[in-house]
């Protein structure tokens, strides 16, 4: 197996173990430092693909997503965090134990059904679509079942993640001006958050949007 | 075949039995009945061993339709099995019957069930099959209901035994009935040359119809319900009967109508059999761990076991539909050897459950404790069984363990997606439901047997009869055997396998006594790993009397420097499984129940605390009663249509004969 | 697969049976002697010397045997079950060797249930006493078992989807067939459910504190209170040793480089030798993670072993799809 293959499969394979980890997790501080380490591990996938496809575009986006996923967007979370002095998630709405198998259920599906991905273009890179798919399900069952608010801003960017990692596989690279403008969105998203997450924190005292329950004039 | 009728004519002549006077009525019975499971164990075994398929009719005892009898190898095994936990049953019940189980109605159903258990799996026709499975049905509703029958858990018991296993019979009918239909014949060889030219969707709901009966009677959540209420109202030797005998035939049933009559069927059939297997064994494996009555204990691990051998049985016909017959007959071998190996150890344990039972007078595993010394032959048994059921290797629940992960992983080779994922369902299902039934025998073992009496009704134990030792022993006896030399019987296990499901006929297993998969890479020797494992005990043995101080005392056993500790300071068996419960806890929903009385001077000091805990069956409740509550509504509201009125009655026969006037026009 | 062995062959296999197990005898206990140590000195102590325990079970064989009054005859047998349990599944595990004695049925579900029975053994015995210790402590010991199964089961899976068989001398001469296995991600992620379980099975830090003195606390301490003089000498190094497999099948199974496949004398030295490294390594880190981790609270134990689960899982899946 050449090198280009293996590194392949051990980063898509890390960023989904982070991914599983950031709902393993209890502290709100440790699932932000597993983020930046998924965001490195993305960017090693397209920095690999870049390398193996000799694609100058790819590197840039390979650099790009090094450092908006792996640098900056962790950095402004932890400023989030530095607000708020209550830092472990200590009632998920569905416990650790049951969310961890609940992961395991859903990676065996996201193997079920990306195996017609697959058969469309059954290259090695391709095979690890399922990889993808499972980390897209799992932020998405983080988003759902965390009350903390940085909790469900980290499971929108996992989900964001796993987008970028099937896309990185399936096309093998998008021009720089997608990836660009795509991860503006991204930062975009985030930095709204942050200010919303942090003026609700000054109003109400609270960051949890589940005691947000009434509407005020 | 003669061996086979001789047997059955002997088991009715049991039931004769019981127009002898009443000291006379049960050994004399039960003798019979001991001769009659020889004998078809005997016919059973020559028949496995030589292959050969050989029919009996009848015409005379059913009218119409006649008696159609059909021995071939898949029969031949499950006969073998019931036919030795009969034998072992009715020589416990000389010991064990007393009083009500005495009476004559007792012991014609119990000859009767016995026989009915015989007669099953050589039917060859949906005649003959209905016949023995009502037979079978009412004598165990009888038995079930002659211990106790003033007691309201057992009259409860018998109600929804009855209903479910009435149910399960018109099923049974129902699918079978679709098949004779579109075969010209209600003989199985008519059903088994149409079922090819029979359509597809046909076939798949006589399948379903078929399974619902059959997976009802095996225990297979969510059809199971009536399995726990059942096995613990029942005398001990019926019991073990219906968990080692009776539950099989469920699984008889969907081999013989899914894999022989309709030829492997479609895919999803078994991947549904599969599922089934897999929520059996993690919902019986857990529920066992939360259960403090014994025999209740004892029934939901058969419904655990029951649910491995649907994951192995469900294993196979997938597998096969997908084109891997070897690794399907390794998957079948291994889910039959597990029936056979599970009727022995389960019998045994029953037997021995029953055994504790009559010596203690309360099968609470809260109130026992302390049996190893007064009861020490069944508690060694018992030992032996739970061993079995935990898989430890030498014995034979780890051979049949061994070889169902070895069929389901070899299976994995497979390019069929969903049977790959299902395959690793049954996997995670096996490692999750191993642990649990771990946890649970040795509560059982520890709790119910070990430690120091709870209560002056353990105390006061004393061994039970020689002939129920026998009979326990007899039990045991297979749970060593087939454990250390399973390649003894793994050639007959493969010939049924093969008449079951039209596999090849290589076996999966090399002849030799241990397991030497051919064509897969795997083996294990049992005997040499029991050699091995008694020179280590030997060896260290030895070096310590060499090398070791030889002294020893007895002293009592630290408490954290209290003084006295009472029996009543041990875990209970609620305590023991209260870890789990909390892990499980949404799925088990226990009801917990705290009450603090206070002294009467003041608020501040307790005089006495109850805590009360209780794990309800979760699809019972969840299920079943809303389900029930629903026909009860049902029924209230129809109760409107009925004022007394006698011209109402008049009319509703008038409007429904020109209903049916009208239809026929 | 049938093996034809001959006389040579049978003997030689007992030998490296005979020599794995003396080893592990002397080495587990020197292992854990080790592994206080690295602790002591990581946190500013000198600490026992290495050989401690050894000098620790010398001591306990020359004390009297004490039963508990209210035991049965179950009691005085369990301390021979575990040792003897142990004592087979190292026999016949390729710790030094791919061909010690009964190498045919070296099967890791084999090696797995031997050490069940261990456990099974102990609890029973726990319960036997008649104590609220040693039930208490066969309840949690048998509870974080039976959760760790799973992680364990579908690991062992994960290893023999690959190596095409769960025999532990076919997965290993496979690995050194084939190299690039040992980089895979599925292995690496059977290698971290593994380490999860041997934590939990083993009853180490963050599972399960050896040194504590809290009866509340104990899990496994809490089922051998009762145990003195030889037995608890018996009990103590089949703890040992079992820690001691584990992690040995863990360095074989990962890193088989170094094991012996031929009979030669030469080649046992460099396989003795080369698990004596491997094993130092492993225990080191083991000692460096346990200074670090706090224990779990008990019902925090489940959500350590449902990772492990996910993470076995995840390498089932992973193999399936590189394929």
């Amino acid at each position: 197996m050449t090198l280009y293959l293996e590194v392949l499969e051990i980063a898509a394979g890390a960023v989904l173990v982070c991914a599983v980890v950031t709902l393993w997790r209890r502290d709100v501080r440790a699932i932000v430092t597993i983020l930046a380490v998924q965001g490195v591990c993305l960017g090693i996938v397209a920095g690999d693909l870049a390398i193996h496809q000799r694609d100058l575009a790819l590197g840039a986006t390979a650099l790009l997503v090094l450092a908006a996923k792996g640098l900056v967007v962790p950095l402004l979370l932890r400023r989030v965090l530095r607000k708020d002095p209550r830092s472990r998630e200590t009632t998920p709405l569905v416990n650790i134990p049951a969310s961890l198998v609940a992961a395991a259920a859903l990676i065996v599906l996201s193997y079920v059904v990306s195996s017609k991905i697959i058969a469309l273009d059954p290259s090695p890179a391709t095979r690890l679509v399922p990889l993808g798919v499972a980390t897209v399900l799992v932020g998405y069952f983080l988003l759902v079942t965390r009350q903390r608010t940085v909790s469900q801003i980290v499971g929108l960017l996992v989900v964001d993640n796993g987008i970028a990692l099937v896309t990185f596989l399936v096309t093998s690279g998008v021009p720089l001006i997608v990836e660009l403008g795509a991860s503006l969105d991204v930062l975009l998203v985030v930095v709204v958050l942050q200010v919303l997450a942090t003026s609700l924190g000054s109003r109400f005292g609270s960051f949890e949007l589940d005691e947000l329950t009434e509407l005020h004039d | 075949m003669t061996l086979l009728l001789l047997g059955l004519a002997l088991g009715a002549l049991a039931a004769a039995a019981a127009a002898l006077p009443v000291h006379l009525r049960v050994p004399v019975s039960c003798l019979l009945v001991a001769g009659a499971c020889v004998l078809a164990f005997l016919g059973a075994v020559a028949e496995l061993r030589s292959g050969h398929v050989s029919t009996a009719h009848t015409a005379a005892l059913l009218p119409m339709n006649g008696i159609e009898l059909r021995l071939d190898p898949l029969a031949a095994l499950f006969i073998a099995t019931t036919a030795f936990v009969g034998f072992a049953a009715a020589i416990y019940s000389i010991g064990y019957a007393h009083g009500p189980l005495r009476s004559r109605t007792a012991v014609v159903s119990f000859a009767l069930f016995v026989t009915s258990l015989l007669c099953v799996p050589a039917a060859s026709s949906v005649a003959t099959l209905l016949f023995a499975w009502e037979m079978m049905a009412v004598t165990s509703l009888l038995l079930l209901l002659a211990e106790h029958r003033r007691r309201a858990q057992a009259l409860d018991a018998a109600r929804w035994y009855g209903a479910m296993t009435q149910a399960g019979a018109a099923a049974i009918l129902l699918g079978l009935l679709l098949l004779a239909a579109h075969s010209g014949g209600q003989d199985f060889t008519a059903i088994r040359a149409h079922a090819p030219s029979i359509s597809i969707p046909i076939r798949s709901i006589a399948f379903v119809l078929v399974l619902l009966g059959f997976a009802s009677k095996a225990g297979a959540v969510p059809l199971h319900v009536w399995l726990p209420r059942a096995h613990p109202e029942a005398p001990s030797p019926v019991s073990a009967l219906m968990s080692g005998a009776m539950v099989s035939l469920g699984i008889y049933g969907i081999i013989r109508v899914g894999g022989d009559l309709l030829d492997g069927g479609v895919l999803w059939w078994w991947l549904v059999v599969l599922a089934l297997g897999v929520v059996s064994a993690l919902y019986g494996a857990l529920h066992a761990t939360a259960s403090s009555d014994l025999k209740r204990l004892l029934a939901y691990s058969t419904i655990d076991s029951m649910g491995l051998v649907l994951i192995g049985v469900g294993a196979a016909g997938a597998l096969r539909t997908t084109g891997h017959p070897h690794a399907a007959t390794l998957s079948m071998v291994a889910a039959l050897f597990f029936v056979v190996a599970h009727a022995s150890f389960k019998g045994c344990l029953f037997l021995a459950a029953g055994a504790a039972e009559r010596a203690t007078g309360t099968r609470d595993l809260d109130r026992l404790g302390g049996l190893a010394r007064p009861m020490a032959a069944t508690t060694v048994l018992f030992c032996v069984a739970a061993l079995a059921v935990i898989a430890l290797p030498p014995f034979s629940g780890f051979a049949g363990e061994w070889l169902l992960l070895q069929g389901l992983l070899h299976g994995f080779s497979d390019t069929s997606t969903a049977t790959v994922i299902a395959l690793l369902v049954g996997v995670v299902a096996l490692a999750l439901a191993a642990g649990l039934t771990a946890v649970a025998f040795v509560k059982a073992l520890g709790i119910g047997f070990l430690g120091r009496p709870r209560t002056q009704g353990a105390a006061e134990a004393r061994e039970v009869a020689p002939t129920m030792r026998l009979a326990m022993g007899i039990l045991a006896l297979p749970c060593l055997l087939l454990g250390l030399v399973p390649g003894l019987v793994i050639p007959m296990v493969a010939r049924a396998a093969n008449a079951g499901f039209a596999l090849p006929s290589a076996s999966p297993v090399v002849p030799g006594a241990g397991l030497d998969l051919s064509g897969f890479n795997g083996a294990i020797e049992p005997a040499l790993l029991a050699i091995a494992i008694v020179a280590g005990l030997g060896a260290i043995w030895m070096t310590l009397r060499v090398v070791a101080n030889r002294a020893t005392r007895r002293a009592e056993a630290w408490g954290s420097g209290r003084e006295v500790q009472t029996a009543r300071m041990q875990y209970t068996a609620t305590a023991f499984g209260e870890p789990l419960q909390r892990v499980f806890t949404d799925v088990l929903r226990p009801d917990n129940d705290l009450e603090v009385t206070h002294a009467a001077e003041s608020r501040f000091y307790t005089q006495a605390v109850t805590y009360s805990n209780r794990v309800d069956d979760a699809v019972e409740r969840s299920l079943y009663r809303p389900v029930i509550s629903a026909l009860a509504w049902w029924g209230t509201v129809a109760r409107r249509a009925q004022n007394g009125s006698v011209h109402r009655y008049l009319a509703f026969s008038f409007v429904a004969l020109v209903i049916v006037l009208v239809v026929l026009a | 697969m049938t093996a034809t062995v001959s006389t040579v062959h049978v003997w030689s296999g007992i030998a490296i049976s005979v020599v794995q197990v003396i080893a592990l005898v002397l080495g587990a206990p020197l292992a854990l002697g080790l592994m206080a140590k690295v602790r002591a000195r990581v946190e500013g102590r000198v600490g026992a010397p290495i050989r401690q325990p050894l000098l620790d079970l010398r001591k306990l064989l020359t004390k009297e045997r004490v039963h508990a009054e209210h035991a049965s005859a179950a009691l005085p047998i369990v301390p021979f079950v575990v040792a003897a349990s142990v004592v087979v599944a190292v026999a016949i595990s390729p710790l030094i060797s791919t061909s010690p004695a009964l190498s045919e049925s070296a099967d890791l579900l084999v090696v797995v249930s031997l050490l069940l029975a261990g456990s099974v053994a102990l609890a029973i015995g726990g319960l036997d006493t008649g104590t609220a210790f040693g039930g208490m402590g066969a309840s949690r010991a048998m509870t974080i078992g039976a959760l760790a199964e799973p992680a364990l089961l579908v690991a062992v899976v994960a290893l023999a989807i690959q190596a095409g068989s769960t025999n532990l001398p076919a997965i290993v001469a496979g690995t050194l067939a084939h190299p690039a296995w040992a980089a895979s991600p599925e292995r690496l992620l059977a290698l971290g459910a593994l380490s999860i379980v041997v934590l939990a099975e083993t009853g180490r830090l963050p599972v399960d504190n050896p040194s504590t003195h809290l009866e509340l606390t104990m899990i496994h301490e809490a089922m051998v209170l009762e145990y003195a003089g030889p037995d608890l000498a018996l009990v103590t190094v089949g703890q040992a040793m079992r820690l001691g497999l584990l992690v040995a099948l863990i360095a074989n199974l990962f890193f088989p480089w170094g094991v012996a496949t031929s009979f030669s004398p030469a080649a046992i030295a460099i396989g003795l030798v080369a698990l004596g490294l491997k094993v130092t390594v492993i225990v080191v880190v083991i000692a460096l993670v346990e200074v670090r981790t706090a224990k779990l609270r008990l019902f925090r134990v489940p959500e350590l072993l449902a990772g492990g689960f996910v993470l076995a899982v995840l390498a089932v899946v992973t193999g399936l799809v590189t394929r």
